[in-house]
């Protein structure tokens, strides 16, 4: 890893500035703490509802001229709402830096959230809502939500919300929300690519350095997710050719100092579709998907830790026994040594393949500022990727995926065989 | 060919073997072979036996895939650098000596049904893969690449091992290296990798299904209940990677939709489509594309369409827009904007890695340029006039090709 100059402003925010010789263009990401974790209780959407209009226009610019300062600079940008942060992710020319860091700033502290521009947010999200029903993917990770998490947990819908909440949200419930949940404390700006330490900061500084702090305390209590037995659930989704399957359970936090030993255990299950047992197994030596792979989220809580599968509705149960079965196996200690070294192999060896981009650095970055990782937290990560041990992953997966317990959702055209 | 690019931000090295060979290869009752046998070379060879190539990639945390294009098949992997040479024995490997088993096409033949029924999940693959059909009547373009789902169940091992040792050879191939050290070397190692493999004695000429000149549009309409928000579509016939209008049409498809990070992005905004149609509410969504291609192929405009919206209004919307870019210059200030994403674009996608030598590898695989720096001046050299002129030659009514995507209500 280059070099990271770390800073704090005053008003809380935290720096990172990763400087990256020989680049012509830098990558921007600001997190800040106001992703479905930080939504008010019952009103999934709201957050996403207010970052989409966030980048339609400011208290200075509409959203006209906003977007069309932007695009004189050629920057490409975005604020997505994930589990954890509201993450604005922005690359420019680096002589643009100030200039781009100048205008998310804007857009972040100063937004018009006129009424007129939440309604165009609310038309938008609903015709997406819309299109999302006919997505078997969209439709088959809803329903997983549901399976899981209870009432009031705030991953229980997607980010994108409940189409009820963004039909009746009123602009005043979200210019509230922004002036709750937006804010430079516990938020997070990392640069990194082609620009100097020193240039970096002083933009840094220039954008963000006003920025209020919050006023009011930022404290979040959400109900646990546990599954005590196999739930199941079956979309129909009309003409389409393919189901998705998703198989889960409710992960752990990114704090947790076991996630680094969930990372491994992940990596040896079904991670990646050509290094790991499910996918070697499903798509290798059976031919039954074209994709098979799990993912963890990082967040505070409990984010989804899921199989996803793409299958024929022929083999739909095939598939899933499968899944289970190579899961089982890794619940029993049945990984082969090499399965396990190759696992951690991997996960060292990406991290410097990930210093190829500016993206790449700045994602890796941001995680180990968001969660407070720890300033020798890329010298540390890889010795301890390496220490995981066999007895590590086997308990990591008794625990958190117990083949016996679990969560499926299958969405699309009908099915042969009766699942439960 | 070998072609070598210096990238010292990372210690890593991007390999990537490009063969000339796609859809464009490919008649009737084979259409899919060559994407086939993409996936049959993940399958072994005698050295490398089935999985010993994704292991060993896995293992050093390599990025790693291939797919297939119309024009090309192409293979790369992003590995530590020093790991380089291993790559490079990987790749000269499965040049010659991939097994391609009767048991292993078998064991492929439902993924590739399976990644084919993935994009049948999609609206919008559906469309296009019609409209693409439609826009040619002679050329193989018009078949796409995946392959019908029936020549895919009916593909032979001896099709497929005929036609990995006619066009999978040095001599029908080339080599791209991006990567943290000397060019030379770079060179030097690929070379000793690649230079013993036998040239292919068999690789006759290249395709010549010359398309005919359009002269009238050409209209599909596709009705599925597989998705709830229509669409529209448009292909213009466009001229080939080569023409002097390439880069000016490149220059075009930024002013119509900008340099799109998706429907929830905030740039692309300024653009006419973005402005004409998501802006005023009939669209959710547009985008405009120009892909640098070996013969004549197309350009794209679609919009998905907000509920209730007709295609027709959204349509008129489209060819109106299209129709002020071919007759007007493009506006001082709009013209800086769109030269500005353009131009960072390129160091954008440059400045990783990987794509720096897929870039460099695509504009070497169509002859569009003989670097990047090359594309960069013609991209930085485009003026209002010529994509003004480009448009009038492109967007007219007799090369058009319209298609609408109709959601049906469920059985």
């Amino acid at each position: 890893m280059n070099r990271i100059e770390r800073s704090i402003l005053s008003n809380g925010l935290r720096v990172a500035i990763v400087p990256i010789a020989g680049l012509r263009s830098t990558s921007v990401l600001l997190a800040v703490e106001a992703g479905q974790w930080f939504e008010p209780a019952g009103r999934a959407g709201i957050a996403r509802l207010m970052a989409q209009a966030m980048l339609r226009g400011t208290k200075m610019r509409d959203a006209t001229t906003w977007a069309g300062a932007l695009d004189a600079l050629g920057a490409v940008a975005r604020l997505d709402v994930g589990q954890h942060a509201a993450v604005f992710s922005a690359q420019c020319l680096g002589t643009d830096l100030r200039e781009l860091l100048d205008l998310m700033a804007e857009a972040i502290r100063t937004p018009a959230l006129a009424d007129a521009e939440i309604e165009f947010v609310r038309a938008q999200t609903l015709a997406q809502l819309e299109k999302d029903e006919r997505d078997t993917r969209a439709v088959s990770d809803r329903a997983w939500r549901q399976l899981v998490y209870p009432d009031g947990h705030p991953f229980r819908v997607p980010p994108i919300g409940d189409a009820s909440v963004v039909r009746t949200a009123r602009p005043d419930e979200i210019r509230a929300h922004h002036r709750s949940a937006i804010a430079p404390d516990g938020a997070v700006l990392v640069i990194a690519g082609g620009t100097t330490a020193r240039d970096g900061a002083a933009a840094a500084d220039h954008a963000f350095g006003k920025w209020a702090k919050r006023t009011e305390p930022h404290e979040t209590r959400h109900p646990l997710a546990t599954l005590s037995t196999t739930k199941h659930r079956v979309e129909l989704v009309p003409d389409k050719t393919q189901s998705d399957v998703i198989i889960g359970w409710p992960g752990l936090p990114r704090t947790d100092p076991r996630f680094t030993a969930a990372r491994v255990t992940n990596m040896v299950y079904a991670a990646d579709t050509f290094a790991s047992r499910a996918g070697h197994v499903i798509r290798d030596q059976l031919g039954l998907a074209y994709y098979v792979f799990s993912g963890m989220g990082a967040s505070r809580g409990q984010s989804p830790w899921i199989v996803r599968m793409g299958v024929n509705p022929q083999n739909v149960k095939r598939a899933i026994e499968v899944a289970l079965d190579e899961l089982r196996k890794v619940t029993v200690g049945q990984i082969a040594d090499d399965d396990l070294a190759l696992a951690k192999d991997k996960l060292v060896g990406e991290l410097d393949v990930a210093l190829e981009s500016p993206g790449g650095v700045a994602a890796m970055v941001l995680e180990a500022e968001m969660f407070d990782l720890g300033d020798d937290h890329f010298e540390r990560y890889p010795r301890e990727l390496r220490a995981v041990t066999k007895d590590q992953v086997v308990d990591i997966a008794r625990l958190f995926l117990p083949p016996e317990r679990y969560a499926l959702a299958v969405a699309g055209p009908p099915l042969p065989d009766i699942l439960v | 060919m070998l072609y070598a690019l210096e990238a010292r931000h990372a210690p890593v090295v991007s390999l990537w073997v490009w063969y000339h060979v796609g859809g464009r290869n490919e008649v009737p009752g084979t259409t899919g072979m060559s994407h086939f046998l993409e996936h049959m070379l993940f399958k072994g060879t005698t050295k490398h036996p089935k999985g010993d190539l994704d292991r060993l990639l896995a293992r050093y945390g390599a990025q790693w895939n291939a797919f297939t294009s119309e024009d090309v098949t192409c293979y790369f992997e992003t590995v530590p650098k020093a790991h380089y040479k291993t790559a490079l024995e990987l790749e000269s490997d499965r040049m010659r000596n991939a097994l391609i088993s009767i048991e292993e096409t078998e064991a492929e033949r439902t993924v590739i049904v399976s990644e084919r029924e993935g994009y049948e999940n999609d609206p919008s693959f559906l469309l296009g893969e019609e409209l693409q059909a439609v826009a040619f009547s002679r050329h193989t373009y018009g078949q796409g690449v995946i392959g019908s789902k029936d020549e895919i169940k009916l593909m032979t091992r001896d099709g497929l091992y005929a036609h990995y040792r006619r066009f999978y050879a040095p001599n029908n191939s080339y080599v791209v290296v991006t990567g943290d050290d000397e060019p030379d070397r770079l060179i030097e190692d690929a070379a000793a990798a690649f230079a013993p493999l036998e040239p292919s004695r068999d690789l006759g000429e290249p395709p010549k299904a010359p398309e005919p000149e359009q002269h009238g549009e050409r209209r599909v309409v596709v009705h599925r209940a597989g998705g709830t928000l229509p669409i529209v579509m448009l292909a213009f016939r466009a001229p080939r990677a080569t023409d002097p209008r390439a880069a000016a049409l490149s220059a075009l498809v930024v002013a119509l939709a900008g340099t799109s990070t998706g429907s929830d992005g905030a740039s692309g905004r300024s653009s006419r489509l973005h402005r004409a149609l998501v802006e005023t509410g009939l669209a959710t969504d547009v985008d405009a594309s120009f892909q640098l291609m070996k013969d004549p192929y197309l350009l794209w405009a679609d919009a998905t369409l907000r509920p209730g919206v007709k295609h027709a209004d959204v349509e008129r919307v489209l060819l109106e827009e299209l129709a002020k870019v071919a007759t007007d210059l493009v506006g001082d200030a709009e013209f800086e904007r769109v030269r500005r994403q353009l131009l960072a674009a390129t160091a954008f996608n440059t400045d990783t890695i990987t794509w720096r030598a897929y870039r460099c590898g695509q504009l070497l695989s169509t002859g569009a340029a003989n670097s990047i720096g090359e594309w960069y001046d013609k991209l930085a050299g485009v003026t209002r006039e010529q994509i003004r002129d480009a448009a009038r030659d492109i967007l007219t009514e007799r090369a058009r090709n319209v298609g609408w995507f109709v959601p049906e209500n469920a059985a």
